[in-house]
């Protein structure tokens, strides 16, 4: 694997870290990360991320569950093995409703979960690199990729921008 | 900085025509069925309740946003506001409801009732129901009236006190809200078919008209942006009231299964009848309301874009406010006319009351500013936004 | 985000953001004191008992309990349904109240979430005992036999094994991905060890990034979209199990929003119970205040307020629908040989929950104690009427009958307080009882003083 390094910059408060990012979008820094102890209001589009595809995930898995859920029940009530139940018709629509509502919401949490977790590549055993462990408490990081050793030239670009603390990492 | 509506001249020659041309099709529809006054009486009933109930859940909706604490809410909270005075308008179509007693409600004839309706006598005769009558459309309009006065004194008076005092209205209002939402809604549509009962109707036609009350709230929204008023509305608003909409539409659909689906498994004569007529002598009709009521707005209002672009949204809250007249219709035409029946004498009533409640809401709202600026969550309104 | 200064702050005391962790991370360091290890036993104990009596059925057969045929549902299905309203506060809390973007939730909806994933696990009990028959529990899954029959999907009772299993699964989903970031706090705390390997490989390798929030945002919005419905469709599933009867008192339409409401109603009940002993014994005062308790208090007048115009509606209609039989089952249920249990459930749902219109009591933490206690007895009796009083009068009144438990039945019930019990004394130890990273979102604009640390 080819090595790759960072330089990161810490601040402490959320807003300082956005008008930080905002300084080094100026320069035409590229960022490679930013790590923070919690969702930072509005960092989604400074940073310009696309909007996730969850949700369409969520929902074509959603249509799934509503097909199949529905589907399989009039099956076995009308093909595989038809009984008269308190002389209900065999398709009895509005019984199926409740187990189709069940399967559609089961399928499409499934969807959204794993597709949250495989889009992050996290999961159980995932073994990602955690530059400062003070990220996950009170540190707002922003994270810059190393080309051609300009390492000392971004920390003190990001000294520049205010970062209160700025380190060198190999990976 | 929020410019005040003028209910200019314009506005108003346009709904005096509406409720002209309103007036001259109902009259007409009423010449025609002169020996067919169920017809007439039905639908006095039905834009009557329909309205006013719609007035009445503009006002619980500003009423639990006060009591849920909210902030959002203020920048379009003049709009229910100015909806919900119109209940004492309303009141007026259904007291004259009450001269049309007998030929909806076949309980009122008390020389020839059946053993059942004896015993429901205590309840459902002509006097009691008239007293009832008149205390909902009395209190009802006492407590929007006290509500809007006080909101309308924050405009000129900044004091916490009377937040708090608001706050103590709006709890008065929710509770006597609770009690006769449901009540009302027994006494004047579910005991149309007066055998017949189900414990869930009263929440069911409040959610109904809760739903519809949301659409309208969107569709005037529309109308005053387009004629330039109401330009701090953003999308997050827009967003939000789509999600009102969106989510009332699915709780709809939620208590229409909850009530057809235990009546239809459960299979007790007494109560599939009412299903049963439905479904036999309006067919269509009754499939259709919960396509128009769930599937359109569900299907519409799914994705978030839809929610925040005023044209989507101005689609699903026309065909929920149809919807929902649909359903109106549906819970009332069945016991009263027996057969679907649609023409000059349902549009020209439909859009007379429309006109009449309109003209009411555009003449209350120029009265006031188009925001309560002095609420003391009125800011938040302006400095949030939802989740991507 | 602005936040009007007339709102009062939901957090005490002057905190930073790693004050915050801090605070949440510290009763999980250091050894669980006695009174930890106390409770943890007598869960133990119950646990236990409550096996054992299990055992007892399943050995002896359901014979042991004090059922009969005409009375065939007892303590069992009430405990069934009552611990499933309890599990409905968790996720009305996370998912409903997220969308409508109460801040007062983040202190409470990890505790009230873990609660809701327990009583779930308890509830879900009941009808596997109730089968008598143990192994053959598998009966109740759809799958391809050698008998060809499949499940009757036209049933409500195999409605709730899809709406509970569901339930479940979604609830334990939704709790897990908000704890990840936490349990990556937690974990970044530990010095290097096997512990700290245990909460690595638990945290799922989360970091922090900016991406990551941003999807789990997104996902966590569309999951409580996905879970406010589901809240309310367990319950009423649960309410289909009766109302899709023919039962006088059992079929009712409004049992669907009545028993959502209930549930929620019972749920907040019982966290509000332990959460007011919890925030004392581990010194969490400055994160659940009055603010939070004012708002949960509401919550319960609202619910409580429904369910009490729900009961006087049924008994209303019951009159007015002119059924001799509906009339005769609401008069008995107050009047019949079982008025104790239907004035219990008035008083304790109706009446109490309304002392909460004064500022005083909803403000006051001794007070919601003893009210929510109430509301917990309350509650449980209302599935106890429900269900004892609308059977043990038959349609036959050669069959009618009386119903006592038997200590069997007692026992298990005692069982699933323990199980309940000893999974939440290992909860509040291992993980961290509030959403660190949920509070510190809303630190700046709900705090009394925010401590900005930085130039």
């Amino acid at each position: 694997m080819q090595q790759t390094t960072f330089v990161s910059g810490y601040y402490l408060d959320d807003k300082d870290l956005v008008e930080g990012i905002k300084a080094l979008q100026d320069k035409n820094i590229e960022i490679a990360d930013v790590r923070t102890p919690f969702p930072v209001h509005g960092l989604d589009k400074v940073l310009k991320l696309r909007r996730s595809r969850l949700p369409r995930a969520g929902f074509i898995a959603g249509a799934m569950g509503t097909a199949i859920g529905f589907g399989f029940q009039a099956w076995v009530f009308t093909e595989a093995w038809p009984l008269n139940f308190g002389g209900k018709p065999y398709l009895s629509v509005p019984s199926f409703i409740p187990v189709t509502f069940e399967l559609t919401v089961l399928f499409a949490a499934f969807a959204l979960v794993f597709g949250f977790l495989l889009s992050s590549k996290l999961g159980p055993g995932a073994d990602n690199v955690i530059f400062d462990e003070e990220v996950t408490n009170d540190r707002f990081q922003i994270l810059l990729e190393v080309s051609n050793g300009n390492s000392e030239q971004l920390q003190s670009e990001l000294q520049a921008v205010g970062a209160e603390g700025v380190q060198h990492h190999d990976v | 900085m929020y410019k005040s509506f003028e209910f200019t001249k314009k506005i108003k020659s346009y709904l005096l025509a509406m409720i002209v041309i309103g007036a001259v099709l109902a009259v007409a529809g009423i010449a025609m069925n002169l020996d067919h006054t169920h017809r007439i009486w039905a639908n006095v009933l039905l834009n009557g309740f329909y309205f006013t109930a719609i007035a009445m859940s503009a006002a619980f909706f500003v009423i639990v946003h006060v009591l849920g604490e909210s902030g959002w809410h203020t920048a379009v909270q003049r709009i229910p506001e100015a909806m919900s005075l119109y209940v004492p308008i309303g009141g007026v179509f259904m007291l004259l409801v009450l001269a049309g007693m007998h030929d909806i409600y076949h309980w009122s004839h008390t020389e020839h009732l059946d053993e059942i309706l004896q015993g429901k006598s205590a309840y459902l005769n002509p006097m009691f129901f008239s007293i009832r009558t008149v205390a909902y459309i009395l209190l009802w309009s006492v407590l929007v009236l006290w509500f809007r006065k006080l909101s309308l004194k924050s405009d000129s008076n900044y004091d916490l006190k009377l937040f708090n005092k608001q706050r103590g209205v709006a709890g008065v209002f929710i509770v006597l809200f609770a009690i006769t939402s449901s009540t009302s809604a027994w006494d004047w549509i579910m005991s149309i078919d007066a055998h017949w009962f189900s414990t869930l109707f009263g929440w069911y036609i409040f959610v109904s008209t809760f739903v519809s009350a949301v659409a309208i709230v969107i569709i005037l929204l529309f109308v005053l942006k387009s004629m330039g008023y109401m330009e701090h509305v953003n999308d997050e608003h827009l967003h939000d009231l789509g999600k009102y909409l969106f989510g009332f539409s699915i709780f709809w659909a939620y208590l229409w299964v909850s009530q057809y689906l235990l009546i239809w498994y459960s299979n007790i004569p007494e109560e599939t009848i009412y299903y049963v007529q439905r479904i036999e002598d309006f067919g269509f009709l009754f499939y259709a309301n919960v396509v128009i009521n769930f599937l359109a707005p569900f299907l519409i209002l799914m994705a978030r874009g839809t929610k925040r672009k005023l044209n989507w949204l101005i689609a699903a809250a026309v065909i929920v406010f149809l919807g929902h007249w649909l359903d109106m219709y549906m819970a009332i035409m069945p016991g009263s006319i027996k057969h679907p029946e649609f023409g000059i004498l349902e549009i020209g009533m439909t859009v007379f009351v429309l006109g009449v409640f309109l003209y009411a809401f555009f003449r209350n709202f120029a009265k006031a500013p188009v925001v309560p600026e002095n609420h003391p969550y009125f800011k938040e309104s302006f400095d949030y936004d939802n989740i991507r | 985000m602005y936040v009007s200064p007339v709102r009062e702050p939901l957090i005490s005391g002057e905190k930073s953001y790693s004050k915050v962790t801090e605070d949440i991370y510290a009763p999980m360091t250091g050894k669980p004191g006695k009174l930890w290890f106390g409770g943890l036993t007598l869960a133990l104990i119950a646990l236990g008992f409550g096996l054992f009596s299990i055992f007892i059925t399943v050995w002896d057969g359901i014979g042991t309990w004090g059922l009969d045929r005409t009375i065939g549902w007892g303590w069992g299905i009430t405990n069934f349904v009552w611990w499933v309203g309890i599990g409905h506060a968790g996720t009305f809390i996370s998912a409903i109240l997220l969308l409508f973007r109460q801040k007062w939730r983040t202190s409470i909806n990890r505790s009230a979430e873990a609660m809701t994933i327990f009583a779930v696990m308890c509830a879900g009990l009941f009808p596997l005992i109730h089968m008598g028959r143990l192994p053959l529990g598998f009966f109740i899954f759809p799958y391809p036999n050698t008998r060809d029959v499949w499940v009757n999907f036209n049933s409500p009772l195999l409605w709730d094994v899809f709406a509970i299993s569901t339930y479940l699964t979604v609830s334990v989903l939704f709790w897990y991905m908000g704890l990840i970031p936490d349990i990556g706090t937690i974990r970044d705390r530990l010095v290097p060890g096997i512990k700290k390997k245990v909460y690595s490989f638990l945290s799922f390798g989360w970091t922090g990034s900016a991406r990551h929030w941003a999807r789990h945002e997104s996902m966590s919005l569309i999951l409580a979209g996905l879970a406010a419905p589901l809240v309310l469709s367990v319950h009423t599933i649960v309410s289909f199990d009766f109302a899709t009867s023919v039962i006088p008192g059992w079929h009712t339409t409004i049992f669907p929003p009545y028993f959502v409401s209930g549930a929620v109603f019972s749920g907040f009940a019982m966290v509000l119970t332990l959460m007011i002993i919890t925030r004392k014994a581990i010194n969490l005062e400055d994160y659940i205040t009055k603010a939070h308790l004012e708002s949960m208090n509401k919550i319960i007048i609202a619910t409580g307020s429904i369910v009490g115009i729900a009961y006087i509606t049924e008994l209303f209609i019951a009159w007015y629908s002119g059924v001799v039989y509906e009339q005769y089952a609401f008069v008995n249920r107050a009047f019949g040989p079982y008025w104790w249990a239907y004035w219990i459930m008035m008083t304790c749902n109706v009446i109490t929950p309304q002392l909460f219109w004064f500022k005083k009591i909803r403000r006051s933490f001794a007070a919601t104690f003893v009210i929510s206690i109430f509301v917990n007895i309350g509650m449980w009796f209302e599935r106890f009427v429900i269900i004892v009083t609308s059977l043990h009068r038959d349609f036959l009144p050669s069959s009618w009958s009386m119903y006592s438990p038997t200590w069997v039945e007692v026992g298990i019930y005692i069982g699933t307080f323990g199980l309940f019990f000893t999974l939440f004394f290992l909860f509040i130890r291992f993980f961290p009882v509030i959403a660190i990273a949920e509070v510190k979102s809303v630190l700046k604009t709900s705090t009394e003083k925010f401590i900005k640390k930085g130039k």
